[in-house]
């Protein structure tokens, strides 16, 4: 075992960050960030092997911060999973639009999170590599 | 009334004013036409009237020359018989001296025939060449009654060989041959050789009053001209009309003109000639007058006729006299064109005044037409001039009371209703706002509730912390429900309501990741999906925004999960025709009362019940669908057999993949 995968959270609302924090600690371990220029950052760093991103941000919206984690070839390769709020509630397969936006990602997982659900699409993010 | 209205209906004519005008014209044209038409029978009768009793008087005043012609050579047979020279010459025999003498009398008055006889009737002398004599005239009816003291004038028909005695050249002048006419009625004879006569016999009588002998004379009507001639002087004073004359007189012997101032083709003198069968007949045979229009030689002419009767009084021919119709219909037809002219005149005037009249009808009726038409366009500012105290105006002034209420109630609305959106939009704002802030720490607790639930953060100790979770994990989901619904309705009603249409499986894309999401629910109320036709289902593909989609789905079968009978079974199915693809979640329970079906959809709907109140719901569920599903062209309704189940249909367009 080569030590345990990371992933790194980023979330403007801490408390929601704490629960996923837990929901994911039992598997991987845990970083965070709470902005999207911080979690681009963070990103860069510490190269996590998934990412969990919101698209409702402060500094930086998961949009933006998505495009420049994707555009960057030192982050292009890492899969992101993103958080969806209540209203977009929108498409996991192949329609990946928000407000006419298209945006790609690996994953959608749409909020209030399952933290089981949530665990469950990392983990199974993880296993195609 | 009615009748009339539908009958205007078919007729070609929009508006009021052109009815009018159109009405007007009918009445005048019917009763210009009427009057036209009975006008000028009545003036054509009259005028032929008038002509009749004309041609009565002519003819009335045509005998009075005639007879005056008659008695002038009465006078002179009269006057010479009385002179010594006559008397004594008679009584001495002396024929000579009687033939100078009488000749001269003869020529002096223009008389054709002079000649005294003998008390016995014998021929003394003659005054034309070649003055024979000797021969008896006494069977002569005048002679006869003349020898009797008696002096006698009349028409007489004189045969050829008398005519001979008088004179050879009277024989001539007598003599006339046919000249055939269509009208005329055959007779055997085709000439005329005998002469007719104005003829008188006097006595000659002595001191003592014994005859001594008789003076007869007269003149040969045929082809002597001076009695027509002046009756046409007389009578009609030679008037001329285009050329011809107006009028005619012609003395027929039997039916053959003798004398007449009528003219044939040529110009001439229409003798030889003879009268119409229908005259023949009346006047020759039954010795009545004719007074009627008839076809002289070639006009029409408006004519009388009266026989002529010898001493006898048998009738020897005709006396006639005719006025040119011509001028009569000339007069007519004037008449006739004035009538018309008139009427036209009339039409006319009507055109004009109607024009007038009906713009002065129909003006304040079509400013209220307009008026109206602002109205229905939304405008309220125009109020129509009230002109009249008529119906029209009373019309226009409570039209008028209209438009200031509807102006004070429609202002009154806008300031009502401008209040109302602030309040809604203020209303909405706020809901948004509390819903957003909510869901944030909603999903928190719902995410620590999960895990404490499982155990994911360490086992729950008793019982009694096992139940606290799972009543706050229920509750929690109650209400991130309740946002949500909240968050559609903000979305929907804002206007904001973006449809991002694709061509998508309907199944992938809009019912899965729902059954997904209810998974939990389903398992917690033991309810059982089942998917009717899944096989085509899975194939169904349409044009749709997934996420709206998701957000029916998820309404239905929400709704499905939280008032279907628990333990019980939900049916989702597909169905589809030439024209629309149909979707429908139905599940067991108490169902909605048929009177509700409709109601369901309205906001805020909420079926009221003992078993309702106690489950939360926000009353939006299915009106966000229904908004969801018409902004998609679809339909959606409910269906429910009450007491057992409750179905939720909906509808989209086929569409056609790619356009």
């Amino acid at each position: 075992m080569e030590g345990r995968r990371k992933v790194l959270v980023i979330d403007d609302e801490p408390d929601l960050v704490e629960m996923i924090r837990m929901a994911l600690e039992r598997m991987f371990e845990v970083t965070t960030a709470f902005n999207g220029k911080e979690g681009v950052t963070k990103a860069r760093e510490e190269r996590p092997d998934v990412i969990v991103l919101d698209v409702m941000m402060p500094e930086k919206d998961g949009f933006t911060a998505c495009r420049e984690l994707k555009g960057d070839p030192s982050t292009a390769s890492i899969p992101i999973i993103i958080l969806t709020g209540v209203a977009e509630h929108f498409g996991r397969t192949k329609y990946h639009r928000m407000g006419g936006l298209e945006i790609e990602a690996e994953d959608f997982i749409p909020k209030p999170v399952d933290p089981n659900e949530l665990l469950r699409r990392v983990t199974a993010l993880l296993k195609k590599d | 009334m009615w009748e009339k209205i539908k009958f205007w209906g078919k007729w070609p004519f929009g508006t009021l004013r052109s009815k009018l005008v159109f009405s007007f014209l009918l009445i005048v044209l019917a009763g210009g036409l009427a009057s036209t038409i009975i006008g000028t029978e009545m003036v054509g009768n009259t005028i032929i009237a008038e002509a009749q009793k004309k041609v009565r008087h002519d003819l009335v005043s045509a005998w009075m020359i005639y007879n005056e012609k008659l008695n002038r050579i009465q006078d002179i047979l009269n006057l010479t018989a009385k002179r010594d020279l006559i008397i004594r010459g008679v009584m001495a025999g002396q024929a000579d001296l009687l033939q100078q003498e009488l000749e001269r009398v003869r020529i002096d008055y223009g008389l054709d025939v002079l000649t005294v006889v003998d008390r016995k009737g014998i021929v003394i002398a003659r005054t034309r060449p070649p003055y024979q004599a000797g021969d008896f005239q006494g069977n002569d009816e005048l002679v006869r009654r003349a020898l009797k003291k008696e002096v006698v004038t009349s028409t007489e028909i004189i045969p050829q060989e008398e005519l001979a005695k008088e004179g050879p050249e009277l024989v001539r002048q007598a003599y006339l041959e046919f000249v055939e006419t269509p009208k005329a009625k055959s007779r055997p004879e085709s000439k005329e050789t005998s002469g007719m006569m104005l003829k008188a016999a006097v006595p000659i009588l002595d001191i003592n009053g014994n005859v001594l002998g008789g003076l007869y004379g007269g003149t040969l009507l045929n082809r002597n001209y001076e009695i027509v001639d002046k009756i046409k002087d007389v009578v009609y004073r030679g008037e001329l009309y285009k050329g011809k004359e107006t009028g005619t007189a012609t003395i027929f012997q039997w039916d053959l003109r003798i004398s007449t101032n009528v003219k044939n083709q040529s110009g001439l003198r229409a003798i030889g000639t003879r009268v119409s069968r229908d005259v023949y007949d009346q006047v020759l045979e039954n010795g009545r007058s004719w007074v009627d229009r008839a076809f002289v030689v070639n006009d029409w002419y408006i004519t009388a006729y009266e026989p002529i009767r010898n001493l006898r009084g048998e009738i020897i021919g005709i006396l006639y006299v005719g006025t040119l119709e011509e001028p009569y219909n000339d007069l007519r037809r004037n008449v006739i064109y004035s009538f018309f002219g008139i009427a036209f005149l009339g039409l006319v005037v009507v055109l004009f005044l109607a024009y007038f009249i009906t713009r002065s009808i129909t003006r304040p009726i079509d400013n209220l037409m307009k008026a109206t038409e602002g109205i229905a366009g939304g405008d309220f500012s125009h109020e129509v001039p009230v002109e009249s105290g008529d119906e029209v105006g009373h019309l226009a002034a409570s039209f008028n009371r209209m438009v200031r209420t509807l102006r004070s109630t429609m202002e009154e609305l806008h300031v009502l209703n401008t209040k109302l959106q602030d309040l809604n939009r203020h209303y909405l704002e706020m809901v948004g706002f509390i819903t957003h802030e909510l869901n944030q720490p909603m999903g928190v607790l719902k995410g620590f509730l999960i895990m404490l639930h499982d155990g994911s953060l360490g086992p729950l100790t008793t019982s009694k912390q096992k139940q606290a979770v799972d009543t706050m994990l229920r509750n929690v989901n109650a209400l991130i429900n309740m946002i949500q619904k909240y968050l559609q309705l903000g979305r929907i009603e804002s206007g904001r309501m973006e449809i991002n249409k694709a061509w998508i499986p309907i199944f992938e894309e809009g019912l899965t990741p729902v059954l997904e999401d209810e998974k939990q629910q389903l398992e917690a109320r033991r309810m059982e999906v089942i998917l009717e036709n899944e096989e085509s289902f899975r194939r169904a593909e349409a044009e749709a925004d997934p996420v709206l989609l998701r957000i029916v789905f998820s309404n239905l079968i929400g709704n499905a999960v939280k008032y279907g009978k628990e333990g019980g079974k939900i049916w989702i199915g597909f169905r589809e025709d030439a024209e629309e693809l149909l979707f429908y979640v139905k599940n067991e329970g108490g169902g909605i009362p048929p009177d509700k079906l409709n109601l369901v959809f309205d906001k805020f709907a909420r079926l009221e019940g003992e078993l309702e109140r106690r489950r939360r719901g926000t009353g939006l569920g299915l009106f966000n669908a229904k908004q969801i599903v018409e902004k998609h062209g679809g339909r959606i309704w409910a269906e429910s057999e009450e007491g057992k189940n409750a179905n939720f249909l909906f509808t989209l367009p086929r569409g056609i993949k790619g356009s």
